[in-house]
Formats: C-alpha cells, sequence, structure tokens
C-alpha cells in the first residue's frame, strides 16, 4: 500500500480543511503557503480551474480544491489560503496551487497510525486517498494528491452523497 | 584600335621613357615639347587622353590643361599630369584646371600604367 | 629606340648609391640606434629600388625591396641593428654591385650567392626571436582578407574632369571579391537631366587582402571630388555568403541606400564576423590564453535545461519587479533614487537580452538533416532538387526546435515523394528539371512561422474531396473550401498517394506532423496549386519573448492584444453595438465582422455605454473586438499558462504586470476563427 519512497520516510503531513472534512497532504508535495490574492480567471476553462496568478515570476495555475471534490465553489473568507503543490502529472511535475478552506498545521502521523481507506461507506472513492489516520479523535483523510490532481474525474463519489 | 595618348614635357628624357613605356603597352603616342607645341595635335582628331608636364616654357601645364578643356572634343578626355610631391598647391590648381589626375615623378614604368588604369581603358 | 642610355645613367647612380650604403653602414656599426644613419641607408636602397624597376634590373629592385622591409622595421622600432643585420647588409651591398654589372645574373656564382642572401633576408625579416624589442600594434596579418564597405559618391561635375568613375569600380574590383550596387535614385526625371552630370553613386563590398590606404588608393584622383567612405566591416570575406549577398540586395534595391549600419547589423546578425564573434565571447579570457600556448580554450558548455528555465524565471521576475520599481521611484520624485533605479532598468534589460540569446536556438541547427535528406533521398528517388533554407537564424526555444525536427523532416520526405516530379516530368510541364525545396522562416507577430514550400506537383482538392468521401470522413454533400479540403490531409488514415511508396505515402504521418505540432501549441495549414507546388505553413507561439502588448480591460480583467494585430481603435456606443445584425458593423465607410470578447469569453456583468472596438488584422482582413476599456501599450514577457492549460485555445500566455497582477494574452488569429466558427452555426 505504502510506495517505498523517501518522501515518505519524513513523517509530517500539512493538515487542510474542505468543509467540514479534514485532510492531509505530504509535507514533500507542498512547496508553498499563501494568503490569497486576485487570480486572473482564464476564459473557457472547467469551472474547478479558477485562474492563473503570480508566484515569483511564473504563472501559478490555481484549482479550486472543493470544486474537484464535488463540493460548491469556495468560498473566499479570511482563512481561504493557496497550498502551492508539486504534482506529477504524465511524467512532468507541474507546479498548481490548491485552494483550500483553511490551514490547519503540520501533524506527524506514523505510519502504523494509518489506517487504509475503507472501500465502503466513505464518500470520497478510495483511489484518490492513501489513507486515513486517526490524530486527537478526527479522522484525516491522506491524499494522493498526484492521482487527485492529474485525473479529470471528481473525487467526491456521487451515489454515497446520498448517505449524507 | 590602339588609343592615342599626347605626351607633353620640355625634358626630353622624361618624354623618351614615357613613350617608351606606353609604346611598348600598344599605345599610339603624340609628343609635345610643350603647351604651345602641343596645341598643334587639338585639331579635333581622336585623343583618348593627355599627359602633361606642369612646369614648361612658352605655355605651362596649367595653361595647356584649360585650353583643353575649352575644346568640345577634348571637354571629358582624362588629362595627367607630371609633379613631384612637394607640389600639393600645383596639383589643386591644376585639379581645378579641370585635369583627372597626376603622376609623381620620379615615376617606374609601372606606376604610370597604375594610373593610366584609373582613367582609361 | 633604346632604354640604354637611361641605364648607363642609372648604373652611374646606382653605385653612388651604393657608396653612400656602404659609408652609411660603417657609420653605423659604430652607432647602432643612431636615427639619421638609419634613415640613410633607407634613402639609399629606396633609390636603388625605385630606379631599378624603373630601368629593367628587376633583380635588383626585387633584393632591394627585402633589405628595404628589413630596415623599414629597424626603422620603426620593431627590430634593433645587431651584427647579424650589418653583416648581410654588407654582403648585400657587394652583391648589389655584382648585379649592376650582370643584371640577368649570367653568372652562376652571382646567381647562386643571390638566392642565398635573399633567402637569409627573408629569414631575418620573419625572425621575430629577437629579444627586447616590442612589437607595434598593426605589424602583423598582412595577407588575411578583410571585407570593407565602400560608398561612394562622386561630385555631379565629376565628369568635367574626364573621370570615368566606372573605371574606379573596376579599379575595386580587381582587387579582390567585389558586390557593387549601384543607386539611381537621385537620376532627375529625363527632361532634367544635364548628359554633363553624374547622378549614379555607389556602395561596394571588398573582400580584399590589400589595406585600406591602397584601395583608399583607387580614388586618389577623386578624393575632394567625392564623398567616399571605407570602412572595414569583416574580418573575412564576407561576399562569398550567399544569404548576406542575398539580404543586402534586397535591402539596396528597397531602400535608396543601405548604409554602414545596417550592413554592419547584418553581419552581426548572421554572425559572419569570425573574430569579433570570438572576441565577444571570450574578451576577458583572450590574454590569458595567448600566454598559455596550445591549452584549449572552452568556447562553450553545457548546462542542464531546469537550470535555465530557473534563470529565465528569475529574470522575468526581476523585469516585472523592475518595473515596480521604476513605477515606485517614479512617484516619489527622489532625482537620486530615479537615477539609480534608470540605471538598475538598463542593466535588467541587458541581462534580459542576454539571457533569452541564452536559451534560444537559431533554426540553422536543424539544418543539416534536413539537407543530408533532400540530398540522399532525391538521389534514390532519381529526382533533381535543390534544398534552400531561408530566415534560418530565426531563433526558437530549445525544446521547440528538438520538438519539430521529425515532424519537419516528415514534410520533407513528403514533398521530395510526392510533391517534386520527376525530371522528364517537369521538363514536358515546361518547369526547370531541378525542384527546389525552401525552408523559410521568420517572426510575426507572437509567433514564428516555418514554411516548406516545394515547386511540386501541388495537391489537387478534387482529389482529395473524392478520398475523403471515400474513406467516409466527409459526405458527398459536404461543402467545403479549398482551405479545409487541404486540411483533411492531417487527417489520421488519410493517403493520397496512388503508390504506396517506401518513402510516404502510408496515411500515417501527417495526422502525427499536426499532432506534435499542436502539442507545442502550433498549428500547421497546407496551400497549394496544381503545378505550381505546395507550402506547408507551421505556425508556433513564441514561448519566450517579449511582446509589445495593448493593455485592455474586459469586467475587472485585463488582457494583452499584440500590438502587432492592432490596426485601429474605435469609441462605440454598447447600444449601437448591441443592435446590430449579424455581427457586421460599418466603421469609415467600410463594413467590417466584430465580436464583442465580454460575450464570447463568457461574462456575465453589465456592459458599460461606451465601448471600444479594436481593429485587429486576421487572415482575412481586418476583424473588429469589442472590449470595455483599453489602457494603453506595454511591454510584456510571455509565459506560457502550463500544462494544465494547455487545451486553452483562445491565450497564447501570460504576462505579469507591473503590480505583480497577471494579465493574460489573447491569440487573435485562434480567437476570432474560433468565435467565427460559432457564429456559423447560430446562422
Amino acid at each position: 500500500m505504502m510506495k517505498n519512497d523517501s518522501l515518505i520516510k519524513i513523517n509530517s503531513y500539512l493538515s487542510f480543511k474542505l468543509g467540514d472534512d479534514e485532510f492531509a497532504a505530504h509535507v514533500g508535495k507542498v512547496l508553498n503557503i499563501l494568503e490569497l490574492v486576485k487570480i486572473t480567471p482564464v476564459p473557457k476553462s472547467p469551472e474547478y480551474m479558477k485562474g492563473v496568478i503570480n508566484l515569483r515570476g511564473a504563472v501559478l495555475p490555481i484549482i479550486d480544491t472543493r470544486m474537484k471534490f464535488g463540493m460548491s465553489p469556495t468560498q473566499f473568507t479570511q482563512n481561504t489560503c493557496i497550498v502551492v503543490m508539486e504534482i506529477l502529472m504524465e511524467k512532468d511535475t507541474i507546479q498548481l496551487g490548491a485552494l483550500v478552506d483553511s490551514v490547519l498545521s503540520v501533524v506527524e502521523i506514523e505510519d502504523d497510525q494509518i489506517q487504509p481507506p475503507p472501500s465502503l461507506g466513505s464518500k470520497y472513492k478510495s483511489e484518490f486517498i492513501l489513507g486515513v489516520a486517526k490524530v486527537e479523535e478526527k479522522f484525516i483523510m491522506i491524499l494522493d494528491m498526484d492521482k487527485v490532481f492529474s485525473s479529470d474525474e471528481l473525487i467526491l463519489v456521487m451515489d454515497s452523497t446520498e448517505d449524507l | 584600335m590602339a588609343k592615342t595618348i599626347l605626351i607633353v614635357d620640355d625634358s626630353e628624357s622624361i618624354r623618351e621613357v614615357v613613350k617608351f613605356t606606353l609604346e611598348n603597352e600598344g599605345y599610339t603616342v603624340l609628343v609635345g615639347v610643350d603647351g604651345k607645341d602641343a596645341l598643334k595635335f587639338l585639331d579635333g582628331q581622336t585623343i583618348d587622353l593627355v599627359i602633361t608636364d606642369l612646369h614648361m616654357p612658352n605655355m605651362d601645364g596649367i595653361e595647356l590643361i584649360k585650353h583643353i578643356r575649352t575644346i568640345e572634343a577634348y571637354k571629358r578626355i582624362p588629362i595627367l599630369f607630371l609633379t613631384t610631391e612637394s607640389q600639393v598647391s600645383r596639383k589643386m590648381e591644376a585639379k581645378d584646371a579641370g585635369a583627372t589626375g597626376w603622376i609623381i615623378k620620379p615615376f617606374v614604368p609601372t606606376k604610370l600604367l597604375e594610373a593610366l588604369k584609373k582613367v582609361i581603358r | 629606340m633604346s632604354i640604354d642610355k637611361f641605364k648607363d645613367k642609372f648604373k652611374e647612380e646606382a653605385s653612388d648609391n651604393i657608396n653612400d650604403l656602404e659609408n652609411a653602414l660603417l657609420e653605423l656599426e659604430k652607432n647602432t640606434t643612431n636615427k639619421d644613419l638609419i634613415e640613410r641607408v633607407f634613402r639609399a636602397m629606396h633609390s636603388l629600388k625605385g630606379g631599378g624597376a624603373m630601368f629593367g634590373f628587376t633583380a635588383l629592385s626585387e633584393f632591394t625591396h627585402n633589405l628595404e622591409t628589413l630596415y623599414d622595421k629597424v626603422r620603426n622600432g620593431l627590430k634593433v641593428i645587431d651584427r647579424k643585420i650589418l653583416d648581410i647588409t654588407f654582403e648585400a651591398a657587394d652583391h648589389m654591385k655584382s648585379l649592376l654589372a650582370d643584371e640577368l645574373m649570367t653568372n652562376n656564382e652571382i646567381k647562386t650567392k643571390h638566392k642565398q642572401l635573399a633567402a637569409n633576408i627573408e629569414s631575418l625579416i620573419s625572425d621575430d626571436t629577437q629579444t627586447d624589442v616590442i612589437p607595434k600594434s598593426g605589424s602583423s596579418s598582412e595577407s588575411s582578407i578583410k571585407t570593407y564597405y565602400i560608398y561612394f559618391e562622386p561630385n555631379p561635375d565629376i565628369f568635367a574632369n574626364g573621370t570615368n568613375p566606372l573605371y574606379l569600380i573596376d579599379e575595386l574590383n580587381s582587387l579582390g571579391n567585389c558586390k557593387v550596387f549601384a543607386h539611381f535614385n537621385k537620376i532627375p526625371p529625363i527632361d532634367e537631366i544635364d548628359i554633363n552630370k553624374c547622378y549614379t553613386y555607389w556602395e561596394i563590398l571588398l573582400a580584399t587582402s590589400t589595406d585600406e590606404n591602397s584601395i583608399a588608393d583607387v580614388f586618389i584622383f577623386v578624393e575632394d571630388q567625392c564623398k567616399l567612405e571605407i570602412d572595414e566591416v569583416a574580418d573575412n570575406d564576407i561576399t562569398i555568403h550567399a544569404d548576406f549577398i542575398h539580404a543586402i540586395t534586397r535591402l539596396a534595391i528597397e531602400k535608396k541606400d543601405v548604409g554602414i549600419v545596417e550592413i554592419k547589423n547584418l553581419i552581426k546578425k548572421l554572425k559572419l564576423n569570425a573574430n569579433v564573434a570570438l572576441a565577444e565571447l571570450n574578451e576577458p579570457e583572450k590574454r590569458i590564453e595567448s600566454s598559455k600556448v596550445k591549452e584549449t580554450t572552452i568556447s562553450s558548455i553545457r548546462v542542464s535545461s531546469i537550470k535555465l528555465d530557473q534563470m529565465m524565471n528569475l529574470v522575468s521576475e526581476l523585469v516585472t519587479t523592475q518595473a515596480r520599481l521604476t513605477l515606485f521611484a517614479e512617484k516619489t520624485n527622489n532625482t537620486e533614487l530615479n537615477a539609480i533605479v534608470e540605471n538598475m532598468q538598463k542593466l535588467s534589460r541587458q541581462i534580459r537580452d542576454n539571457a533569452f540569446d541564452i536559451v534560444l536556438i537559431p533554426i540553422e541547427t536543424m539544418l543539416i538533416r534536413f539537407q543530408r535528406l533532400v540530398r540522399d533521398l532525391s538521389q534514390e528517388l532519381k529526382k533533381n532538387v535543390v534544398f534552400e533554407a531561408i530566415g534560418a537564424e530565426t531563433e526558437l526555444d530549445k525544446t521547440i526546435i528538438e520538438t519539430l525536427t521529425d515532424p519537419i523532416l516528415h514534410i520533407l520526405r513528403n514533398c521530395l515523394d510526392h510533391g517534386i516530379e520527376l525530371p522528364e516530368v517537369r521538363k514536358k510541364l515546361g518547369k526547370p528539371e531541378q525542384g527546389k525545396i525552401i525552408l523559410k522562416s521568420f517572426y510575426s507577430g507572437t509567433n514564428v512561422h516555418i514554411q516548406i514550400i516545394d515547386d511540386g506537383a501541388g495537391i489537387d482538392p478534387e482529389k482529395i474531396r473524392k478520398k475523403a468521401i471515400q474513406k467516409g470522413i466527409i459526405s458527398e454533400n459536404d461543402e467545403l473550401s479549398d482551405t479545409e479540403i487541404f486540411d483533411l490531409v492531417f487527417m489520421p488514415g488519410f493517403s493520397t498517394a496512388e503508390n504506396v511508396t517506401d518513402v510516404s505515402g502510408r496515411g500515417v504521418g501527417m495526422d502525427v506532423v499536426k499532432r506534435n505540432i499542436n502539442e507545442l501549441r502550433g498549428d500547421v495549414v497546407v496551400d497549394s496549386e496544381i503545378n505550381k507546388g505546395t507550402t506547408l505553413t507551421i505556425r508556433l507561439p513564441l514561448t519566450l519573448s517579449i511582446i509589445d502588448g495593448l493593455l485592455v480591460r474586459i469586467d475587472n480583467d485585463l488582457y494583452v492584444i499584440p500590438l502587432s494585430v492592432v490596426n485601429k481603435i474605435h469609441v462605440v456606443d454598447h447600444d449601437s453595438i448591441s443592435s446590430k445584425f449579424n455581427n457586421l458593423i460599418v466603421l469609415d465607410g467600410v463594413q467590417y465582422s466584430f465580436f464583442v470578447l465580454r460575450n464570447e469569453l463568457g461574462y456575465k456583468s453589465e456592459p458599460p455605454k461606451t465601448e471600444r472596438l479594436i481593429l485587429v488584422s486576421y487572415e482575412t482582413g481586418l476583424v473588429g473586438l469589442v472590449v470595455d476599456e483599453v489602457f494603453g501599450e506595454n511591454q510584456a514577457v510571455l509565459k506560457s499558462l502550463g500544462k494544465l492549460y494547455k487545451n486553452q485555445a483562445l491565450i497564447s500566455g501570460a504576462t505579469i504586470l507591473g503590480d505583480g497582477t497577471v494579465a493574460l494574452v489573447l491569440d487573435t488569429n485562434k480567437m476570432i476563427k474560433k468565435f467565427s466558427k460559432n457564429s456559423e452555426i447560430i446562422n
């Protein structure tokens, strides 16, 4: 299940919130956390692709993570953040900014704390989830960021939303 | 057809050397001993080039050049004059009179032919 | 008639000169640095040389010439008088006496002596091991060929002195390789022409080993009767470069005169100046190099493309930050700050240009493979084909060049296989037996165009149509324009060749070519005329470039329209626009079709009362684009939107504005093409 990658051996994860759910991405994938700046929309592109911003002279595409997950568009608040990540996409490494409702903290999660994702009963597709960890009585879903952002699919399993 | 060159100089040795060199090259050469003497050739016959000294008795080179330029048939023929390195002011005078170029004395035959090349073919 | 009597006179004179020479040498032996004595020696030899040549003593003249060269070096401080030089000059003086007596060297002993002495003098001249002598500059490299630019404009009344300027041009021509451009633009209308006046002037490129003075000597008789300019423009013979001469010739025809500046620019652009190019690269290293003999110098280094990308990003960031700084400094009215900022701006611009220079490489680098292919394949196919490249200096991003090589090779294969006919076929058609394929590259706006042009059979649109119908790609009733028909060539599985050959015509390829080019965000179109030939145009966006743009606003967003396509801006009422049927508007008496960008791009907010209509040039003519507001010109570093937006067709890139926000650069051509297709469906 776990990739035998040197990245994984560091057990730090950045946790963030989308709606009421908590997610985490391995810090190896995270380059930077930015405050919200003006996003230049790119017309005629999918709705979850919010546009581009200037990141130190480079053009950084911004993804509305909530929409990618099948939720309503991100409402911009004081807590809204852009998490700059490095994503492996068809053999190329690209950078993108993921909009999240809020960034929580960096948490240490030991490998043995991570459970395999439940194949049933979750509203999220398991292929995008590396595992689930229980930290301080809360469940955090650890995401496979490469898969999340290189897929055109929505992460949410539509059928299971009815269960809510 | 051979080109005709008129040479005008009061010094016999110079006349001889120039005539010798030019005839060797296949030119037809007319010789005048001074400006006044040269006038007899300016009867409308074809002359392709005039080479003249500047210092001459009776009629000097400048006067000769001026005169040649007044004759319709010779208005645009090239005229070279012989001069020494030091006579810069004379050079200008001659050019103003209508000369085309000059040959600096003393000269070797190749220099003479080089100068010729600039003005006739 | 004999010259003998002059000869005798000369011999007398020459003996005097040789005596004088010997005297001077004896004095010189006691005082080797005395300038007057050296001058005396020199003068004696000069007279011997001149007289010798005039009176037929050729051997003497040539011999003294070499001695003179030696003493010229002494006179100019390049050599000092030493034992060796004095010994040989004494020997030479003795030998000159013999030469006067036996000018034709009938005596073998004299002949041997002559050869030996001449060789010794030669070696002394070229012997630079002599110590303590600092060579002065300009002493070496006499015989290398250089190219000079000569501007020669005779005074109108030059004929009055019997001068024929053409003879002077002819004389130049005898000095080396010569390209002459005569200019006739000063010739007045025929009824004003004075036949006694010269109206023509010339520009000449002369590649020669003679020096500037000798060139000036050609004009010695007329130097005060003309405008004359002689400048060295290159350190080698550049008249042999066909591309260069071609370009100059075009300029000479187009312009009144080309001018030295233009010529120098062109030389720089084509990198024809070997030493200069080298000097620019290794200026500081040069000195070190000369001291360390035979140590190879590094003229280029390999750098990973990641590092280059990083550098380019930093440079772009620097340029944008600089723009902000400039803006800020201007507001402060602090002259000292402004001066510093101005200087920094200059530096960052230089760094930017330099960085671009590093990342971009010319199309030229692909050419060898193309030439090779054309050569080999035309032989195999028994066709006679010449390949020509125009604009090969056009520069592209390295990665683009790499991706482009294979598609172009494929296109060339097609040209050779289907395009160019066999020589006998061409002959029958009244075409030259030798076919031609041209690879032409040039910049156009924010794009680079690469055209592959052949003068072959062309494509018959009717054939393609039938084939497409047969293959079920289009239906019998589809009415297609020629352009649309040619476009079918790029459909997967399409092939028109009647005989499938080993080379191409398997129907794989052109679709791949198009896909490869599309991946570079470019496109490719075919134009063809039967029996005239086919032109395939690849259009690629510049990935790295500074573009001059027009900054416009739509809703709250800023966009850049490349200034190169902008023709005119009109103020229009929104009401008048929205009431127009069929998106047609008449401006200044001409009808244009137009698109309201806020609608086309999907903005839903209220439009302003007055809007701006920008007329931009499009394939078929001018088309109007309506925006909310126009801000003005702006210089933008064009950046890619990245892989995530690769399906985005309307935007050619983004640029970062002075305040740090991002503005998108519109690809007007693609945009209009797309919009017109949409409206066709609506209509």
